[in-house]
């Protein structure tokens, strides 16, 4: 017969103290953030504005990261790229934890017949090559952001539903549920009031890692052609329109290079960050 | 386990995995129909919309066949090796395939070595000095190379590498195996900084939590070597979750193959496909797609074996205490 | 080969830990110890939760966990352990120190065979270099430990039950003939009657080898009826060290003696528990007093103005309680007052209703690899309005499956279970009016302190939607009742705002009664309530459970393993095993005269005193 562990007391609360990386990693996300909300009020030119007849050059006191190959001012792009590389991805992220949290909460806390059903199509989707899928679906659909977008979603959702589960099957057990359950508790309110109070957290850290995972994937799907229109300043695109200039202005690849690195570097801190946190 | 009840469990997981692989089919085969415009369209190609190339173009693919009929006569293609042929100059697919799969499957080797050697010595380094600096930043490294796709990587390292030093080249594959392999170093290596992270990560988590665990503490306090308690305590059982997630590395490397290669022009597996979604190539598309998701099930197939070879609790089962 | 390592008639001391500090950075864990053991001698160190044992025995055996360091001397028969490199030290671990911890089953290495673990120790001596010699010693070593089937060497861990487990790991342990075995609750994992054998195996390796024995332990009897010597440890302090006999006899200080009292003894039915009133502190806090002070009813001012020291009484007595002299006598008188047997007034046969009903229970899971396990194989019991029941068993007896079962938790595969006379086997078939009546009549307290309360609720929203649960409730969860549910467990209306992570684990279990008595049941299923609590605890719940039971009436069915426990709270038991009923009758009989086999082998486990409970 197993004795568990005899009682310790948690008396202080663990006082909050944020590590210096994170409070850089916050602020490199506000800054990205403010990029994206401010947008043409901070770029220093049009990102739209085309300059033939210079081309592509580099950085100079006029153009700090230089032009591209149709005479655009890189900063700019850049600068106004913060958009799309934040929007999508929260779509992505908080649409795919939505659904999945619905079908966690569901599977593991019902069990039975809807556990079942909703697993195995869990599994499927797993089984499958996510980023291969999301390049050759929206490939073959016929690119576009928001195509983009809802293909990552779908497919996110698979691997968020099993975390979310796992999270829910872990409570369920537990005596405050059990004795919520005693106590004549209708099944909705031990659902949302007790369990998801305690997955929420770690629900939470997830996002963030998965805002992360999604950039870099709508980035890549950028990078191929395949997600926002020809034109559009976006981090992703930037790297496949500026391939060809690698010689004569490396800034043109190298910042939004930099860029997409320093904002999925920064939320999968933070969501590490907070995974260690609520994970105990 | 017994060789005859080991080969059982393989055609287990063998029936399960079958159909999945007929449901990835089915959505290979269906590619053809989610394509926006009329599938005989899509598969015109260069030529000249007339009526008999449009007729000869139904008739070859069963276009007129309702729909799981032409699902199942392609399937049988598909099964007797016939991956239709590409729209460009009329190729057969599996030659084209074939062509490139060289490269693809050079680069993905080269990386997996790359991953998982330095990926698990990494990880078990930060095990052991955890809490460390050099614990630290091998944990930063982790999380710059889990954040940084194979396309951005590739691109640093093109530059860095490739056209400031100029220490290798930047586009083409080479011919010979040690040419090759000079080709693709940095392209191996941008794949692999991507995936060693989640190596470097897991072996890492493993490891310090198998060298916190009670029969450590007790073989060290029996007196036993530390040779003996990393070889037989601490590695074998820290092997179990990498196992579990070589299905997620596996699946990182085939993604990061694809932007890896159109990054540094290789002509593989993957830029065949991007280069065939750009020109609307439905059939090369299928064929590449169909040949990457098998790859991917068979290999969590034999990656579920393996685990269920090296701990005996599954096969037998836990006694309840 | 040697297997008795001490020269006979050698009484020197084996081991002299001096002024042994460990502390976690700059956060004391202990203060300064000083422990002594001499060749082949049993010494037990007592202490609860918080109170630094464990690590005091890994520091000794050199494997102190990672941030936590320690200072002092440790001198093994004239080695200074402490300043020995790494490499020196692995000649001394497992050669002449060796340890054996708490949990069977995480202390083998699930991947490798039993065989091996012994294997292993002995592939560095020349006479074993052969795998047949080695296989030929595993064997030996396995029959030492009372292991004498063919096959077990070649099994892995997890097919063992846990005595068996445990012995392996014993085994392994002595594998190189160590002086010095210290054992951290060894058997505190295991079931009662396995315990018993484990301890019994202990002694008889000990006495075989005159090895040295350091036993670990927060169950004090245990420690007496199992050893030589004590030290009695607290919040990091030795509060009294001497013979087993003498200090059972006699405590010299109030936390011993409170310790002593705390723990139900199984002997009689005693009139009232004694319970110490608060939690463990930790050390970090006591620095400057007597870590016992806050707790103590006999602290005064210089308990306070600094660390007692331990003086000794008499040649082989000390004592930290630097009032002793002057309370010993009050400490004797509660003693005596406390130990002595109390009648329990039998209860007027009032002809009613069993307010709980079971009959012929029976209930079956699916087991691994679709095997059905019987965990319940046919058992009738009833509980009547106003009595205290236990159900008596170890683990796999099935009683937490029944109590489960009668709150609804669990579905019986078969039989009747009637409360209050409504049918109450199936919950989801029975009609809604009826559900609510019997929910309102039976209540369930878990046995896991820790998780009992929703951390991200606060104690006033439990107690508050327990209130609102009460069907037709009449009044909604006002403060005022809140705090009246708070009172009735002891509690003052303060803890409403608390959240659980900041109660103690007695605290905590307390709000889960409040929980429980919200919606006035008449009967509350304990399923081992006490059981996580630390010993100085369990009796303040305990003392609960009988006020409770006074002032209203309850009724109760207590399901534990702890005979001692079911002594002193209940009136009528049923002993289980393997999910059937061997035996039942009233707690005084059944105790002190136990018919069935099982049962006597049950009362025979509990650790006795070394003395005749003589007053």
């Amino acid at each position: 017969m197993r004795v568990p562990e005899i009682g310790e007391i948690r008396r202080r609360k663990q006082r909050l103290r944020i590590p210096i990386v994170i409070l850089l990693a916050a602020l490199i996300i506000t800054a990205v953030v403010t990029c994206a909300v401010l947008g043409e009020g901070i770029a220093p030119d049009s990102p739209f504005r085309q300059r033939l007849e210079v081309g592509d050059t580099p950085p100079s006191p006029v153009h700090i990261a230089g032009t591209d190959l149709l005479g655009r001012d890189v900063l700019s792009r850049v600068i106004y790229g913060a958009k799309t590389a934040l929007v999508g991805p929260i779509f992505v992220a908080v649409g795919a934890f939505t659904i999945a949290t619905l079908l966690g909460l569901l599977s593991g806390y019902l069990g039975g017949f809807v556990d079942s059903a909703i697993m195995r199509c869990v599994d499927f989707m797993l089984a499958l090559p996510g980023p291969l899928v999301a390049i050759v679906v929206v490939g073959v659909v016929g690119g576009g952001y928001w195509t983009a977008v809802l293909v990552l979603g779908v497919l996110f959702t698979a691997p968020d539903t099993r975390i979310v589960r796992s999270a829910v099957l872990e409570q369920r057990p537990l005596p405050y549920i059990e004795a919520a359950r005693t106590l004549g508790i209708s099944k909705t309110r031990i659902l949302f009031l007790h369990i998801l109070p305690n997955v929420g957290p770690i629900i939470l850290a997830y996002v963030a890692l998965d805002f992360a995972f999604a950039l870099v994937n709508l980035a890549g799907l950028s990078f191929l052609g395949l997600g926002v229109e020809p034109g559009t300043p976006d981090w992703g695109r930037m790297l496949f329109e500026n391939r060809n200039i690698l010689f004569s202005n490396p800034v043109a690849l190298l910042l939004p290079a930099g860029m997409i690195i320093l904002t999925a570097v920064s939320m999968n801190l933070i969501g590490d960050w907070l995974f260690e946190r609520f994970a105990k | 386990m017994t060789g005859s009840s080991l080969v059982l469990f393989v055609m287990r997981r063998l029936a399960l995995a079958i159909p999945l692989l007929l449901m990835i089919s089915f959505g290979v085969f269906a590619l053809i129909h989610i394509a926006p415009g009329d599938p005989v369209h899509s598969l015109l190609g260069t030529r000249a919309p007339d009526p008999s190339t449009l007729a000869a173009i139904r008739a070859r693919y069963h276009l007129d066949d309702p729909l799981l009929l032409q699902y199942g006569k392609w399937l049988s293609q598909v099964m007797r090796g016939d991956l239709g042929v590409s729209i460009q100059g009329n190729r057969a697919v599996t030659g084209t395939i074939a062509d490139r799969l060289g490269v693809t499957i050079f680069l993905t080797l080269m990386s997996t070595v790359l991953v998982l050697g330095p990926g698990i010595l990494l990880g078990a380094i930060a095990a052991f000095r955890c809490g460390t600096r050099l614990d630290r930043v091998v944990v930063a490294l982790g999380v710059f190379g889990a954040s940084s796709p194979a396309f951005v990587t590739g691109i640093f390292l093109l530059y860095v590498f490739g056209v400031l030093l100029n220490w290798f080249p930047i586009y083409g594959p080479g011919r010979g195996f040690l040419d090759r392999a000079w080709h693709l170093a940095l392209p191996a290596l941008a794949l692999a900084i991507s995936v060693m992270a989640i190596v470097v990560k897991i072996t890492r988590a493993a490891m310090i939590e198998e060298l916190a665990r009670d029969y450590v503490t007790f073989a060290r306090a029996r007196g036993l070597s530390w040779r003996r308690i990393l070889l037989a305590y601490v590695l074998r059982n820290s092997l179990i979750p990498l196992v579990t997630a070589a299905g997620l590395i596996v699946v990182g490397i085939v993604a990061g193959a694809v932007y890896v290669e159109v990054t540094f022009s290789l002509p593989g597996l993957g830029a065949l496909t991007v280069d065939a979604i750009q020109k609307r190539d439905i059939p090369t598309i299928q064929g590449t797609t169909l040949l990457f998701s098998a790859f991917v099930v068979l290999v969590n197939l034999a990656v579920d074996v393996i685990y269920t070879m090296i701990d005996p609790r599954i096969r037998f089962g836990r006694v309840g205490s | 080969m040697n297997r008795t390592v001490a020269r006979a008639g050698e009484h020197s001391s084996l081991l002299e830990v001096e002024k042994l500090a460990i502390s976690h950075g700059a956060v004391p864990i202990t203060t300064p110890l000083d422990i002594i053991v001499k060749r082949g001698e049993t010494v037990a160190i007592v202490g609860e939760s918080g109170s630094g044992k464990s690590l005091t025995a890994r520091a000794i055996a050199g494997i102190l966990p990672p941030g936590i360091n320690a200072t002092g001397t440790i001198t093994l028969d004239g080695i200074p352990l402490m300043r020995l490199s790494e490499r020196e030290l692995r000649k001394i671990r497992g050669f002449r120190v060796s340890m054996l911890m708490q949990d069977p089953f995480t202390m083998l290495n699930p991947l490798m065979q039993c065989g091996d673990h012994i294997d292993e120790m002995l592939r560095d001596r020349p006479a074993f270099a052969s795998r047949a010699a080695r296989a030929k010693e595993v064997k030996r070593r396995l029959a030492e430990v009372g292991i004498v089937e063919e096959d077990v060497a070649g099994r892995m861990p997890f097919q063992l039950s846990g005595g068996m487990c445990q012995r392996i790991a014993l085994a392994a342990a002595l594998a190189r003939d160590p002086e010095l075995l210290i054992a951290d609750e060894p058997s505190t994992a295991l079931d009662v009657t396995t315990q018993a054998e484990i301890i019994k195996l202990l002694r008889r390796v000990q006495r075989e080898r005159h090895m040295s024995l350091i036993l670990i332990t927060h169950n004090l009897r245990l420690a007496f009826a199992t050893c030589q010597r004590i030290y009695v440890l607290y919040a990091g302090s030795i509060l009294e060290v001497g013979d087993a006999a003498a200090v059972e006899r006699q405590p010299l200080h109030p936390y011993t003696l409170g310790l002593l009292l705390s723990e139900p003894p199984v002997d009689v039915r005693v009139h009232r528990l004694v319970a110490i009133p608060g939690f463990v502190p930790r050390a970090a806090d006591v620095v400057d007093s007597c870590g016992f002070a806050n707790r103590c009813d006999w602290a005064k001012e210089i308990c306070r103005t600094g660390k007692p020291p331990l003086m000794a009484r008499d040649t082989t007595r000390l004592t930290a309680c630097i009032r002793q002299d002057e309370i010993q006598s009050e400490l004797d008188s509660l003693r005596m007052a406390t130990l002595s047997a109390t009648e329990i007034t039998p209860r007027p046969a009032v002809a009613t209703e069993a307010l709980v009903r079971i009959d012929a229970l029976v209930k079956t899971f699916v087991g691994r690899q679709g095997r059905p396990i019987c965990a319940v194989k046919s058992v009738s019991l009833h509980v009547m309005p106003g009595e205290s029941v236990g159900l008596v068993g170890e683990s796999g007896s099935g009683k937490t499956t029944i109590g489960r079962c009668l709150v609804g938790l669990e579905r019986p595969t078969a039989g009747d279970i009637r409360i209050n006379g409504i049918a109450a086997a199936d919950f989801d078939a029975m009609a809604k009016a009826d559900r609510a009546r019997v929910r309102q009549t039976i209540q369930m307290i878990f046995q896991d302190t820790y998780s009992t309360l929703n951390p991200k609720h606060s104690v006033g929203q439990a107690l508050g939607e327990a209130l609102g649960a009460s069907a037709g409730a009449s009044s909604p969860a006002t403060p005022e009742r809140i705090a009246g549910l708070l009172a009735e467990v002891g509690l003052s209306a303060a803890y409403s705002t608390r959240r659980p992570v900041s109660l103690s684990g007695g605290e905590r279990q307390r709000v889960a009664i409040a929980r429980a008595l919200a919606v006035k049941p008449a009967i509350l299923v304990c399923d081992e309530p006490v059981a996580a609590l630390d010993v100085s605890v369990q009796a303040q719940v305990l003392k609960l459970f009988k006020r409770l039971q006074a002032e209203r009436g309850l009724s109760y069915l207590f399901i534990t393993h702890d005979l001692a426990v079911v002594r002193q709270i209940t009136e009528r038991i049923y002993v289980l095993y393997l999910g059937e009923i061997v035996e039942e009758g009233p707690t005084e009989r059944i105790i002190g005269n136990p018919q069935h086999p099982y049962t006597r082998r049950l009362v025979e486990s509990i650790p006795r005193s070394t003395i005749r409970n003589e007053p």
